[in-house]
């Protein structure tokens, strides 16, 4: 890497150390081992730029179970922004990993995080930066294995002609068993096929060359198996043992501002409410929490080698946690001298925390969201949210009893079964929001209310009950859109934030659609399509016109409703949560019908599995 | 107790923002376990104050901040105790006691010496240098400057100090500057750099370096 030259690009770019490294607490390691040996040379690439990656958890648990391991190196790589991109492509300088800039076409294997469907055009600058072929049929005995990882390999056909492989699951075990098999084929002379073929033997990975999609009268049809020991279904990786788990280790610290620039306390994995809309509710089953010490002990260390001043309790519900009565007021405590703050993001309206919030208040008022998702009871018992408006407001009432005079609240649109009075609840949910800070005495309550009402594009998403429905039409999401910022039109302190509808109808397509897709991506990314989910930079011309190459078009995925008997194109994939629970849920769903949260008594969701992989038959 | 700490901002870490800096301080010195004083108000900060910013991509020998500290500390103990926390790139070279002061590191300061790497896309000759750096030293330098009230013309020679050639090569010049730096305002020398090429009708890259931030240490009194 020519360091000189690197450094004059640097100069001219926005945010330059997106691309330095050399943060606090980066590994740096030898490429050889004390006994001569070179490291396998891992790279952890995330699809998206830097502040995004370095927020993700996930990550920062791999790179740390990689470089615990002697026999590998493990190195990071981002999605370079705009600007850097044709910085590298003018002065000829291929995309290379923070810690040795060491080009990525020269490392052993690349490891993509795959966190939502619009980072996918970011996979391809990243390989054409390096110099690799963008299809996995394209690559040769010399190039690096390709594969990825997160939440996306649920459904992993859109991107199954990219990669060599993919990782279905929680990776802290499975990516262990991966290098120990990856070094065992490096160690007999293994060419790539044969690699592939021993680490489709490992439960959780998935080769997409052995199998081959077929579509009939322009839908997925049937998905054939090329080479017959290949696994018929990849079930989903689940560390049973989150207590014992490992978790991110010596945090490197980046210097610039990160998204998410504080300690993350990963209190559980799992959810156990059941929202028919959320995928992570579902594919992060069962619920497996840390105990309070071992919590603490990871917050002492994680405090002690970054000297972050903030930690954040991180779960998909942080007020579902067991402990969490006993665990908040504990670290307030322990570090309230160091004056170390604490936020509780994904807080439910329902668990009542109000002395937390109390407490939480004396070191720094953090911000307050709330998801009531839908604004009437019905569509809430649709979507099985199983949150009343009584608790909206009581838990408001209690934040600005607290101080708070900001708060969001988080709605979608586009539900399945959602009717304009849907949509109008919402505004009346928030008028009563404003009613409730307003009709405190002045001396109580804060300054001015700030109640952000956001409503995002309801996608639906395979292994949740919804994954047979369609999305409502772009025309339709702006209608109601409007119809909606109409009626909080006049609502004192209330304001309104929405989501761009086409970036979500092209993730309604990726996560439903299958392996044509693939094409359509990389016709996408060579008409200019980049860094999708940054709304402003959105290529709408380029996405257009590259479906209507593959002969397909967006809304054949997105809109269209799948029949309950129609093969799904990620059938193979096995959440390990029963498509039979998933269409009851479905049905249920339409009746208004709720199920209880698991905690209160096991619904069944793993069919004959639950013993093996939750155990859990007796209620909490 | 008030200490004013003098760091270097090397190569690895010449892209940080002088923002990011400032957490990057924060965040050594709470691994440090340091007796840090806090501010007062709605949202507490450790009372730590740069004596002057610098620009992104360059680097420094004598950079300046003041730290103050709920209980005393000998310098010593203080770089002992930090040293090991900044990353690598950020070193202390000094620290002392400035408790009997209550002016910032800002009001004292009054120039700076750079070291200034210049690089020609075409080679203008030595002599041609040294001619258009004494042209510039003895006349006005005026640049087109952005203020609040749009683009204006300024004249930055008062800001000039000195400016030396040092060395010249086939495509590469080494200059050493002196220019005002104080609370008011300074010299830029990425600024004068450029006004230098145009005078020499080439273009290139420069590499500035800043070797010391001139403080009048009775000033602080």
């Amino acid at each position: 890497m020519d360091i000189s030259k690197l450094n004059s690009i640097l100069k001219k770019v926005e945010k330059p150390t997106r691309y330095t490294g050399g943060e606090l607490n980066m590994r740096v390691k030898p490429l050889e081992t004390e006994d001569g040996r070179r490291r396998f040379r891992f790279a952890l690439c995330f699809p998206d730029v830097y502040e995004i990656g370095m927020s993700h958890l996930g990550s920062r648990i791999i790179y740390n179970v990689l470089n615990e391991r002697d026999d590998t190196y493990c190195e990071r790589s981002f999605a370079p922004w705009f600007d850097m991109e044709q910085a590298l492509r003018e002065n000829r300088i291929p995309i290379y990993s923070l810690e040795t800039k060491t080009p990525l076409a020269d490392f052993d294997i690349i490891g993509f995080s795959l966190l939502y469907e619009m980072c996918y055009t970011n996979i391809l600058t990243m390989l054409e930066l390096a110099g690799i072929p963008k299809r996995s049929r394209e690559r040769g005995e010399n190039d690096p294995l390709i594969i990825a990882g997160g939440p996306c390999v649920c459904n992993p056909e859109p991107v199954a002609d990219i990669m060599d492989a993919f990782v279905f699951g929680d990776g802290e075990e499975v990516m262990n068993e991966l290098m120990d098999v990856y070094a065992e084929c490096r160690r007999r002379g293994l060419d790539k096929r044969a690699t592939l073929l021993e680490l489709s033997r490992i439960k959780g990975i998935y080769v997409p060359a052995f199998y081959e999609p077929c579509c009939k009268n322009g839908v997925f049809a049937s998905l054939k198996k090329l080479e017959e020991q290949a696994p018929d279904r990849i079930e989903r990786r689940i560390v049973k043992d989150l207590d014992h788990a490992a978790y991110t280790g010596k945090l490197v610290v980046p210097y610039m501002s990160i998204v998410h620039d504080r300690v993350a306390l990963e209190v559980f994995r799992g959810c156990t409410r059941g929202c028919r809309f959320c995928q992570a509710g579902f594919i992060y089953r069962p619920i497996r929490e840390r105990e309070p010490d071992t919590i603490i002990k990871q917050a002492d260390e994680s405090l002690d080698c970054t000297g972050y001043d903030e930690i954040s309790v991180f779960s998909l519900s942080s007020g579902d946690y067991s402990h969490i009565h006993e665990l908040v007021p504990i670290i307030l405590d322990r570090y309230e001298k160091d004056r170390v703050s604490v936020s509780l993001p994904s807080l439910r309206i329902d668990s009542f925390l109000k002395d937390d919030l109390e407490k939480i208040q004396k070191v720094r008022k953090t911000g307050l969201t709330f998801a009531p998702e839908a604004g009437t009871q019905r569509l809430r018992d649709v979507i099985n949210k199983g949150v009343s408006e009584e608790d909206l407001l009581r838990s408001v009432h209690d934040a600005f009893v607290a101080g708070w005079h900001g708060v969001k609240l988080y709605f979608m649109l586009g539900l399945p079964t959602e009717t304009d009075d849907d949509v109008l609840g919402i505004a009346e949910l928030a008028r009563k929001v404003s009613r409730e800070f307003y009709s405190m005495p002045k001396e109580l309550r804060g300054k001015g209310l700030r109640c952000t009402v956001s409503a995002s594009t309801f996608v639906p998403k395979p292994f949740t009950p919804f994954q047979w429905e369609p999305q409502i039409e772009v025309s339709e999401v702006l209608r109601r859109q409007a119809l909606l910022r109409n009626a909080l039109k006049g609502i004192r302190g209330v304001e309104f934030s929405c989501h761009f509808s086409e970036t979500s109808r092209l993730e309604a397509a990726f996560a439903r659609g299958d392996r044509r897709l693939g094409e359509v991506l990389i016709s996408a990314y060579e008409h200019g399509a980049r860094l999708d989910s940054w709304d402003e930079h959105f290529n709408k011309e380029a996405w257009e016109l590259a479906f209507s190459e593959n002969g397909l078009t967006c809304e054949q995925f997105a809109n269209r409703r799948i029949g309950e008997d129609e093969p799904l194109p990620w059938a193979h994939m096995d959440a390990v949560v029963e498509q039979r629970y998933l269409l009851n849920e479905y049905k249920k769903a339409y009746n208004a019908e709720t199920t209880r949260d698991c905690r209160k008594g096991c619904n069944g969701c793993f069919g004959a599995r639950c013993r093996e992989f939750c155990g859990r038959t007796e209620a909490l | 107790m008030r200490l004013a700490v003098v760091f270097t901002k090397e190569a690895p870490v010449r892209f940080v923002s002088h923002l990011d800096v400032q957490r990057l301080f924060q965040r050594a010195f709470r691994r440090a376990k340091l007796p840090l004083a806090y501010s007062q108000g709605f949202n507490p900060h450790p009372l730590v104050a740069f004596a002057t910013a610098l620009s992104v991509g360059s680097t420094s020998c004598g950079e300046y901040l003041d730290v103050t500290l709920t209980e005393d500390m000998a310098p010593e103990e203080f770089i002992e105790r930090v040293g090991p926390e900044l990353p690598e790139g950020v070193r202390i070279v000094e620290a002392f006691d400035i408790s009997y002061s209550r002016k910032s590191l800002t009001s004292a300061m009054r120039s700076a010496k750079y070291s200034a790497r210049a690089e020609f896309d075409k080679a203008p000759g030595e002599d041609a240098i040294r001619n258009a750096v004494s042209e510039l030293l003895s006349s006005e330098i005026v640049v087109m400057k952005r203020t609040k009230g749009g683009i204006k013309p300024v004249d930055i020679r008062p800001m000039l100090i000195s400016f030396e050639l040092v060395k010249a090569e086939a495509d590469t010049a080494v200059f050493a500057i002196c220019g005002v730096l104080s609370a008011e305002g300074g010299l830029n020398p990425d600024t004068l750099l450029n006004v230098l090429f145009e005078k020499l009708g080439v273009t290139g890259t420069t590499d500035v370096s800043r070797l010391e931030t001139v403080l009048d240490r009775e000033a602080l009194a």
